[in-house]
């Protein structure tokens, strides 16, 4: 479903009211369609073929997150500016109404972003957030994204395939320092980790006075971003506590986390399964990961619109 | 025990721990069970809120093994979960945990096997849920005491959620909760009350106190009146030999509404803690003008479908209200002259509970008096409950055109499309809040028993007449005195 539309705002705002006015008309007879939005999400995609797999990804998070998408990609090198609409639906078990939420897709022309974000200004839904999706480990550089950064409530990233993990959290700690919203799909990667050791000191299950020592074994060549949020995380909770970052020779990502007491030490180390095995005096137990899917990532940073504290904190570290 | 600040905690990302425990379900084969409790339990194993190590120990009369049982629960969650998700690998991990144990929760023996099962899971901590006939309670609560069940080892802890109804009348409640508390601590007690699970009740609080633009007008000077509606369009579907004894007063306005009211018209709580909260809603219960006997029969309507009599198990001469409609007032600064109509019916036109607040009108009609939808209409703001949850803001709009025709409309928020994921049932919250020991949105004694003091001369009232049931047609909203109680004072229901 989709139509053409010249880049002006005005006008795509108008297809789209005519899309709804069609759809509306085409669905009165099997529950009509109700139009869904509770925020922008604006995608910079890395080029046309990221823009597709977006497109998806974005279909599956409408069904939580419905917004008014507007996806961004850079076009062939001379093009122009092109946009076109399209809208999303799904009908909840059980319901006959459909629910949509609509999107836009920009190819930037030969200007690049920053033509394109002067076109993002009235495409955004009046007073509701905007949020900024940055794809690929590119966009963690000073480069042509800076334009659509000011028009964004959040900007989220992802520095899972960054080479350089120290610049990319650099990269995200100055945008942070100049008042900007930012999240790291490859901190969300580590919620299960994290869900794990803190449900140990839960009820007083573990009583933090009484580790004394972090290990964190993490897996690949150079140190990764999540390794360093880990290890920053533990201190930021554990102020004093003495916390080592190291590597193995497995498969890029977290392996384990040691906690050492006076006399004893709990480990949680990567399992097969996608589990985690936790292993201590008195404790040998599995527990699931959940889905670190993009669109899972994005489900949990969408659901996060305001102040991030704990992350916040992190990154300061 | 002291709360301990979890260091690592993090509530934007992920929840509290339900910590491992072992829940033992009386009544286990029952209605209730199969349709909410053990639903509600496998989706929460499906979200991840159950603990890697949890059992529960289901008890009916019925003779079976753990096998049986969990075949036969297998099939209820299948047909009841609400959202279709079955998931066969995830229910074998599961129904590994489920256990079944046979026998009359009369007989002392059954707390031993009990005991010995529970040991064998090797949990230490216990969630007792009531989920029998009503009659059974005090029984086995008894049961559980001399059984020394209810005894924790040092540092677990021991728990019980108790089914609605909560006594029939104020002197039952009032025995039933001395009973417990023989057994049990107030704090370990949890009064179930499922309205206040589901997310649309709890989000009056959002609404009220999350908003800066609606509390100003939730008072006496700009709201006339506010309706609350629980309507079935079934009857009572084979539940006639229970409900001839409970009646709509007592199921649903002595419990369910009474509380969904007191969630409107509370006071904004100091803090969001547990007690905090619930003593707001107490205090309000307690507001709650108790009608002079003289008065039941100004503000309180009893009425009856026709062929309920019909229905299986029910006396050819019940006096049973399947229709019940009350005016209460609140003796408040806040509320004061404002009435609060109350109704819930079983065979109305549809199945719908929303709260309805309507404002007063414009105190000038600067574009006319006239008739029809030209006519000056009062501001309605419409929280519904079920089957669509979400809000709904009626007011005034011009026509396009020439002239200055007014049309009301309605601004519509829905929970669906502005958070699409899907909205934990009541159980699921309750089940999960019980396990964490958040009794926030449980009923505590005080309550119980003032919301039985409001209703308690009504059904003294009604226990000492005759009346001329059945006094509605199924498929209509109840009897006409109904809409003579609140004409009286001038209103009309919303019957939309």
């Amino acid at each position: 479903m989709g139509t053409i539309a010249t880049v002006q705002p005005e006008r795509i705002l108008r297809d789209l009211q005519e899309l709804w006015a069609k759809m509306a008309s085409d669905q009165a007879d099997s529950g009509g369609v109700l139009r869904a939005c509770a925020m922008t999400l604006a995608v910079a995609a890395e080029n046309a073929a990221d823009a597709e797999r977006v497109r998806q990804t974005v279909g599956v998070l409408m069904h939580s997150h419905p917004s008014r998408a507007v996806i961004l990609h850079p076009g062939s090198a001379g093009g122009e500016l092109e946009a076109r609409i399209f809208a999303e639906c799904w009908k909840p078990f059980g319901k006959s109404q459909q629910i949509c939420s609509e999107g836009i897709e920009i190819t930037a022309g030969h200007n690049g972003f920053s033509e394109v974000a002067k076109f993002l200004v009235p495409l955004r839904v009046p007073d509701l957030p905007v949020v900024l999706w940055c794809r690929g480990a590119g966009a963690l550089e000073p480069g042509p994204l800076a334009p659509l950064f000011p028009l964004a409530d959040k900007i989220i990233f992802d520095s899972a395939q960054v080479e350089d993990a120290d610049s990319a959290l650099q990269f995200l700690r100055r945008l942070r320092g100049r008042g900007r919203r930012v999240a790291d799909l490859h901190w969300t990667r580590l919620t299960g980790w994290r869900e794990v050791l803190s449900h140990l000191f839960d009820d007083q299950g573990l009583q933090a006075s009484g580790i004394k020592g972090a290990q964190v074994t993490f897996g690949g060549p150079s140190v990764t971003t999540c390794a360093r949020y880990f290890a920053a995380w533990i201190r930021t909770a554990l102020p004093g506590t003495r916390v080592t970052v190291s590597s193995d020779n497995g498969s890029r990502g977290l392996h384990s986390v040691v906690l050492s007491t006076v006399s004893d030490s709990l480990t949680i180390a990567l399992g097969s399964d996608h589990c985690v095995e936790v292993s201590g005096p008195g404790r040998h137990y599995r527990s699931m990961l959940p889905s670190t899917s993009e669109e899972a990532l994005m489900q949990e940073e969408l659901g996060i619109l305001g102040p991030d504290p704990v992350y916040e904190r992190v990154l300061t570290v | 025990m002291t709360e301990v600040r979890n260091p690592f905690a993090d509530p934007l990302r992920f929840e509290r721990r339900v910590p491992e425990c072992a829940i033992v379900i009386f009544g286990a084969a029952g209605d209730l069970a199969k349709r909410k409790l053990l639903p509600a339990l496998y989706r929460l194993a499906y979200d991840r809120r159950l603990p890697a190590s949890f059992a529960i120990v289901g008890n009916s009369r019925t003779p079976m093994s753990d096998e049986d049982y969990r075949a036969r629960m297998r099939e209820a969650v299948k047909q009841f979960s609400e959202d279709g998700d079955f998931d066969e690998e995830l229910w074998k991990r599961f129904a590994a945990n489920l256990h079944y144990v046979a026998g009359d929760v009369k007989e002392p023996n059954l707390y031993q096997a009990l005991r010995e099962k529970v040991n064998a899971t090797g949990q230490a901590n216990i969630l007792f849920y009531l989920s029998t006939q009503p009659s059974y309670y005090a029984t086995i609560v008894d049961g559980i005491g001399h059984s020394h069940l209810a005894a924790a080892p040092e540092g677990a802890w021991r728990r019980l959620i108790v089914e609605k109804p909560f006594g029939h009348d104020l002197q039952s409640a009032k025995e039933l909760n001395s009973r417990i508390h023989a057994v049990f601590r107030e704090e370990d007690t949890y009064r179930i009350d499922h309205y206040l699970g589901k997310e649309t009740v709890q989000n009056i609080l959002a609404l009220r106190f999350g908003n800066g633009i609606f509390e100003p007008l939730w008072n006496r000077r700009y709201i006339n009146h506010v309706q609350i509606t629980a309507a079935e369009s079934i009857g009572v579907e084979g539940r006639g030999g229970y409900y001839q004894e409970a009646g709509a007063l007592r199921d649903m306005i002595q419990n369910h509404l009474l509380q969904v009211m007191a969630t409107v018209a509370m006071e904004p709580s100091a803090v969001f803690e547990p007690d905090a909260v619930r003593d707001e809603r107490a205090k309000l219960l307690r507001s709650i003008k108790v009608m002079g006997p003289e008065e039941v029969d100004l503000y309180a309507v009893a009425g009856q479908y026709k062929g309920f009599r019909q229905e299986p198990g029910v006396n050819p001469d019940a006096q049973t209200d399947t229709y019940a409609a009350g005016t209460f007032f609140v003796d408040n600064w806040r509320w004061a002259g404002v009435p609060f109509f109350i109704r819930s019916g079983k065979k109305l036109p549809k199945r719908v509970t929303d709260i309805a607040i309507q404002f007063n009108q414009a105190p000038l009609a600067l574009f006319g008096a006239g008739d029809g939808d030209q006519k000056a209409r009062p501001n309605l703001l419409i929280l519904r409950i079920q089957p669509e949850e979400g809000i709904s803001l009626l007011f005034l709009s011009k026509e396009p055109g020439s002239g200055m025709r007014l049309r009301p409309v309605s601004m519509d928020f829905n929970y669906g499309t502005s958070f699409g994921e899907r909205s934990p049932s009541a159980y699921e919250t309750l089940l999960v809040d019980a396990m964490v020991g958040d009794p926030t949105l449980y009923t505590r004694q005080d309550m119980v028993e003032a919301s039985w003091t409001v209703i308690q001369p009504i059904l003294e009232n009604w226990s000492n007449r005759r009346f001329d049931f059945p006094n509605y047609d199924p498929g209509t909203w109840g009897p006409a005195e109904a809409d003579a109680m609140i004409a009286k004072l001038g209103r009309q229901w919303r019957n939309s």
